[in-house]
């Protein structure tokens, strides 16, 4: 008698596989069906925001800046022709990054560089953290 | 040993197909291919006889001081092959990088472009 358990004996390996896979940047937050895909990361004075938008031109994207918000908006327009085969997304899209700190709003830079668009928003005085020194007398 | 051989795997830059466009037009074909992140020194193109293959490395440098909050993407590898049709006249292949697309333009030879017949009447 023969009792197959072939599947089974990788079992660990695949395992371990998932775990680690979780780790990788790539699995480890949201990435979602939401266009474009964002990257956010911040230093004490500033938040960045990195989004990959290939095709545009920086003219043709719309940022918008609230007190809370930044909308980035935008439209990938279609080629007309005979298509063979189509897979680049077309069409509007949006994304809304809540700003959960202080900026100020009129040193927010904006470049593209590569269908990379990346934006720096520093952050307002009030909000980057001070030292106190506290004198013991 | 497979341990061994998991781990290499893993930290070698994910591979990914771009999204790719292929439309034909009256004098050829042009294929578009999102390539976010490449620049032009990254891209590399092969043409191997009939086949056609693009393949390009991001390059974002990794942020040493920030602190990352929120990560959709990351440094990867772009790589797609094409075969390429026997009308495609292959000296005249261009590739142009713009704004993280890769367009390609691959003309028919000369004998496959339509062309209107006139008949003339005697």
């Amino acid at each position: 008698m023969v009792i197959d358990l072939s599947p089974l004996y990788n079992f660990p390996s695949q395992f371990d596989r998932l775990f680690e896979g979780m780790w990788s940047p790539f699995l480890i937050s949201q990435r979602s069906l939401a266009y474009p895909p964002l990257n956010l990361s911040e230093t004490d004075d500033r938040i960045y925001a990195r989004l990959e938008i290939p095709g545009l031109e920086i003219g043709e994207i719309d940022l918008t800046l609230t007190d809370a918000s930044l909308v980035i908006k935008g439209e990938r327009k279609p080629i007309k022709g005979k298509y063979y085969r189509q897979e680049r997304p077309t069409g509007h899209f949006q994304r809304v990054i809540n700003l959960h700190a202080p900026i100020s709003r009129d040193a927010v830079t904006a470049r593209m560089r590569d269908g990379l668009l990346e934006i720096v928003i520093p952050k307002a005085e009030e909000s980057k953290p001070k030292k106190i020194s506290i004198k013991a007398s | 040993m497979t341990h061994v051989e998991q781990r290499t795997e893993e930290t070698r830059l994910p591979r990914f197909k771009p999204a790719t466009d292929i439309i034909e037009t009256e004098s050829g074909f042009v294929i578009y291919l999102d390539m976010p992140g490449v620049a032009k020194d990254d891209l590399v193109i092969d043409l191997n006889e009939d086949e056609i293959k693009i393949s390009g490395k991001t390059s974002y440098p990794a942020p040493a001081e920030e602190k990352l909050g929120h990560v959709e993407f990351g440094n990867g590898e772009y790589s797609r092959a094409f075969t390429l049709s026997q009308i495609v006249d292959k000296d005249k292949i261009k590739a142009t990088l713009k704004n993280g697309v890769l367009e390609l333009t691959l003309p028919k030879a000369e004998k496959a472009v339509p062309r209107k017949i006139e008949i003339r009447s005697e």
